[in-house]
């Protein structure tokens, strides 16, 4: 009994030395995500978890804010050459890493040709495509010579992070991509305290930050196999913010009169798409392993758009999204802002004008079995349906489809496919009829347009085979327009060409769905036009309630 | 044959066994569609050049094997490349140096994380297994003796319900009981205490093993329950169990001098090969407690195609696998002479 209380009195002892020493409990943000980084080498970093991480602890040139619109973030001022080769850069003064180094124009310079001369850096290299050299003449001062007049150099930049010339100095060879980075040394408003992989990350508010201290003490995302637990964790007060909600959870949510719902485009615009296989057999990429099996009656313009007046996206993202989430027109998603083109006209769901459009083109049922032969009656209109078996959405989408897509005399074989197998199924192989699938892309509509082009198709990106000499042209000359207006027009155009030949239909565009307690921190931005309650300028705004 | 030469003849198979996984381990990813250059990913910023400077970095590259360049899809190379410079041998080279490699996916060397996973998985059935089989043979036993009693009837009941359960039903539903009674639901402790004392660290896991703990033990004690029991049963109706009673010898024992030594066997059997494959880790009470075990590793290694994880995975489990059975083997013969007699 003694020992018992000895061993209390020890235990309360230990307790009052850690927690009463500071006068005041730290403020920690504890956020509850699905997916951790894979590393903390964001040059090695595949998942998109990895530059949330990169986001909080480095800083770049530009940042990209919640209302779409880029600003500076090191950079001062930028002066470009006539012929749109050459940026001269002035940058920052009086930026420290959070190790207390200096951050200089030799620090940028470095980073960049690191990425440069980094090949085989999974997603940040691409980001370096048109650099022809990076120098730094003075400690402020960074020229940033390309090899062709894009227009869209600050959206490159944004993710760019720059990296300490002192660390990575002794990596930036052969292992520059092996490198753990576990101290991730840089200079944004967050650092580095500890790293758990598949457990959590905390992150301590940089005292030295240029654009001024968080106003908590710590951020620390812990990372939850289940979703559904997740919400749990939320409701119960084990984390105080959610980074991704089920869509089925919302409901439940919004009733907790401590929790609040936000709901909207996602910072990163994503879209689900269903993937035509129209590859015309001079253009299946034989040399890559093609062998463009797809539906001869998919390579007919009337029954894409056919199958497009037959399908009922409102139906899917009330099903799917639970209403979360706007119809989709063309490639890219409304929550791109300006770049959306908003004067299309979506295809009207109408079965009848449908059914129409098909007998009128030939399609006609001979043989009385329900379902419609190719005009010349050697096949039937049955399609091969696949999807990744790690969506659990898309056999709710395979089944409305297949219900509206049946009363114009189409039927669909239906199949879940392991992604891996999918992907070697799909592209370049094209090896398939329809795919359920998504994309998730960048802030500049680049990344998204470039997919069907003509390039693309034995590259494995263009997964529909689509190839439009116009649609060439449009995006080679887009990217190179430094006049805004007609790039966008152009890039409105891309749209309208892709809308009208539908070698896709695009069911819709899901808002990003976040969470967070009401009664422990307040000031979160939660009235952006993009949700990213998780966004550097959030953490940074948001308080604890006295 | 002597003791000895049988014991070195088990171990012999044993090893010949792992020598098969470890080369059977090899190809079987590789067979599989799929690129780990591409990790499942679809990204235009991941463009062909990148994709092939990343199989470089990974040694993909270089052929498979001699004659064989590559598996998926299969393509047919020189035979006469140096075996050092074709993939199958480097392993084998590493392997040998204890080298497991470097995760494609989570930038670190294999056998780091496959330490810490395993050990995650053997703290969360280490536990739930002792519990269960402690619970498990003790209901089992007083289930067998009071047979046919209402005693006996609802330890029975209980089993089948506890082994037949959903494994993630259950985990769910004392997830939500717990994480309104002040038991954490995610992880294997809170963030941040790794500064705090010993005590308050040992304190704060153990209230996040628990949960998870009685999930394992819930379901695997109506196992060992039903085995016990249907095992000690058979005992009870032989005749030196009647003997034994006609002696005079009293309830205790006869359970322990003539009934548990025999009863125990098939429940040694059976916890051997739980053992074994549990190393592979309990996945499903994994991912509802978010515990960063062993079984969520290697799903996570399959999507991407991370095949040093894999193959370091699977050589352990199959390892743990062939140890479970070479100890239960042991432990037969030592529980029952008959097996030494033979």
């Amino acid at each position: 009994m003694k020992r018992k209380i000895l061993y209390l009195l020890l235990i309360c002892a230990f307790a009052v030395a850690a927690c009463g020493g500071g006068g005041g409990a730290p403020a920690i943000v504890r956020i509850g995500w699905g997916q951790g980084p894979d590393t903390l080498n964001i040059g090695a970093a595949w998942l998109a978890s990895a530059y949330t991480i990169a986001e909080l602890t480095y800083s770049s040139m530009y940042e990209l804010n919640l209302d779409g619109t880029i600003t500076p973030d090191l950079m001062t001022e930028v002066s470009t050459s006539d012929d749109g080769l050459v940026y001269t850069y002035t940058i920052r003064e009086g930026v420290k890493f959070h190790d207390g180094e200096p951050l200089t124009a030799s620090d940028v310079a470095f980073t960049y040709n690191l990425v440069m001369s980094h090949e085989d850096f999974p997603t940040l290299h691409s980001y370096t495509e048109y650099f022809a050299s990076v120098e730094a003449p003075d400690d402020k001062t960074v020229v940033i010579t390309l090899t062709e007049s894009i227009p869209n150099i600050e959206s490159k930049l944004i993710f760019l992070y720059i990296l300490p010339e002192h660390i990575w100095k002794a990596h930036e060879g052969e292992d520059a991509a092996t490198f753990e980075n576990l101290e991730m040394i840089g200079s944004g408003p967050f650092k580095m305290l500890e790293y758990k992989p598949n457990e959590f990350i905390r992150l301590g508010a940089n005292p030295d930050y240029y654009g001024g201290a968080a106003k908590v003490d710590e951020v620390i995302f812990q990372i939850f196999s289940t979703s559904d637990v997740m919400v749990q964790a939320l409701k119960s007060g084990q984390v105080d913010m959610i980074t991704g909600v089920p869509n089925t959870s919302v409901e439940t949510l919004k009733q907790d009169k401590n929790i609040k719902v936000v709901s909207g485009a996602p910072l990163a615009p994503d879209l689900a798409d269903i993937i035509f296989n129209v590859t015309d057999p001079e253009n299946c990429p034989v040399d890559e392993g093609g062998l463009c099996t797809g539906h001869p009656a998919l390579r007919d313009k009337i029954v894409r758009q056919a199958l497009a007046h037959a399908t009922d996206k409102q139906k899917i993202i009330d099903v799917i999204l639970l209403g979360l989430g706007d119809p989709g027109i063309a490639l890219i998603p409304s929550g791109l802002g300006e770049w959306f083109n908003s004067s299309i006209k979506d295809y009207e769901f109408d079965v009848e004008k449908a059914n129409q459009m098909l007998e009128e083109a030939g399609y006609l049922d001979t043989d009385g079995d329900g379902v419609r032969e190719l005009p010349d009656g050697s096949r039937p209109l049955t399609f091969r349906m696949n999807w990744p078996s790690s969506d659990t959405t898309a056999p709710r989408m395979a089944e409305i489809l297949a219900e509206t897509w049946g009363q114009i005399g189409v039927t669909l074989e239906m199949q879940a496919v392991e992604s891996d197998a999918l992907t070697a199924q799909c592209c370049p192989t094209l090896d398939f009829d329809i795919i359920l699938w998504g994309w998730v892309a960048d802030p500049d509509p680049n990344t998204l347009l470039i997919i069907p082009t003509t390039d693309q198709i034995p590259t494995g990106y263009n997964e529909t085979g689509y190839s439009n000499p116009r649609y060439d042209e449009l995006f080679a000359a887009q990217g190179v327009e430094l006049d805004h207006q007609k790039r966008v027009e152009m890039v409105w155009e891309m749209q309208a060409i892709i809308h009208e030949d539908a070698p896709y239909i695009i069911p819709y565009y899901a808002y990003a769905i976040q969470a967070y307690r009401t009664d422990r921190f307040t000031g979160w931005l939660d009235n952006q036009p993009k949700v990213s309650l998780e966004d550097p300028s959030s953490l940074l705004a948001g308080e604890p309630v006295k | 044959m002597s003791r000895w030469q049988r014991l070195v003849r088990k171990a012999g198979w044993a090893l010949f066994t792992i020598l098969f996984v470890v080369i059977l381990n090899f190809f079987l990813f590789r067979i599989l569609p799929g690129d780990p250059a591409r990790q499942g990913v679809r990204d235009p910023r991941l463009t062909p050049e990148t994709v092939e400077a990343i199989r470089v970095r990974f040694g993909l590259d270089k052929p498979v094997i001699n004659c064989i360049q590559t598996f998926s899809p299969l393509e047919f190379g020189d035979c006469g490349v140096n075996p050092l410079e074709a993939q199958f041998f480097i392993y084998v080279a590493n392997l040998l140096r204890g080298d497991l490699g470097m995760s494609f996916y989570y930038n670190r060397p294999v056998g780091d994380i496959l330490g810490e996973r395993l050990w995650n998985t053997v703290l969360l059935i280490g536990a739930g297994q002792i519990l269960a089989i402690f619970a498990g043979a003790l209901f089992g036993l007083g289930a067998a003796w009071k047979a046919r009693t209402s005693i006996d009837y609802s330890a029975l009941i209980a089993g089948l319900v506890a082994w037949s359960v959903p494994t993630f039903w259950l985990g769910i539903i004392l997830l939500f009981w717990g994480s309104n009674n002040g038991f954490p639901i995610g992880g294997k402790e809170t963030p941040g205490m790794s500064s705090y004392p010993f005590m308050m660290r040992m304190n704060d896991f153990l209230h996040h093993l628990f949960l998870p703990t009685v999930t394992y033990t819930i379901v695997f004690m109506g196992e060992y329950l039903l085995i016990m029991r249907s095992s000690l049963l058979d005992v009870f109706a032989e005749d030196y169990i009647l003997t034994a009673k006609a002696k005079g010898l009293n309830t205790f024992q006869i359970l322990k001098d003539h009934a548990l030594k025999n009863g125990m066997l098939p429940l040694v059997t059976i916890i051997a090969i739980n053992l074994g494959y549990t190393v592979a880790g309990v996945i499903q009470i994994e991912s509802v407690f978010s515990w960063p075990g062993l079984g969520g590793a290697l799903y996570e290694a399959v999507t991407r195609r991370d095949f040093p994880m894999l193959q370091g995975g699977f050589l352990l489990i199959a390892v743990s696998v062939i140890a479970a059975n070479f100890i239960a083997d042991l432990t037969y013969a030592y529980l029952d002479p008959r097996v030494q007699v033979e």
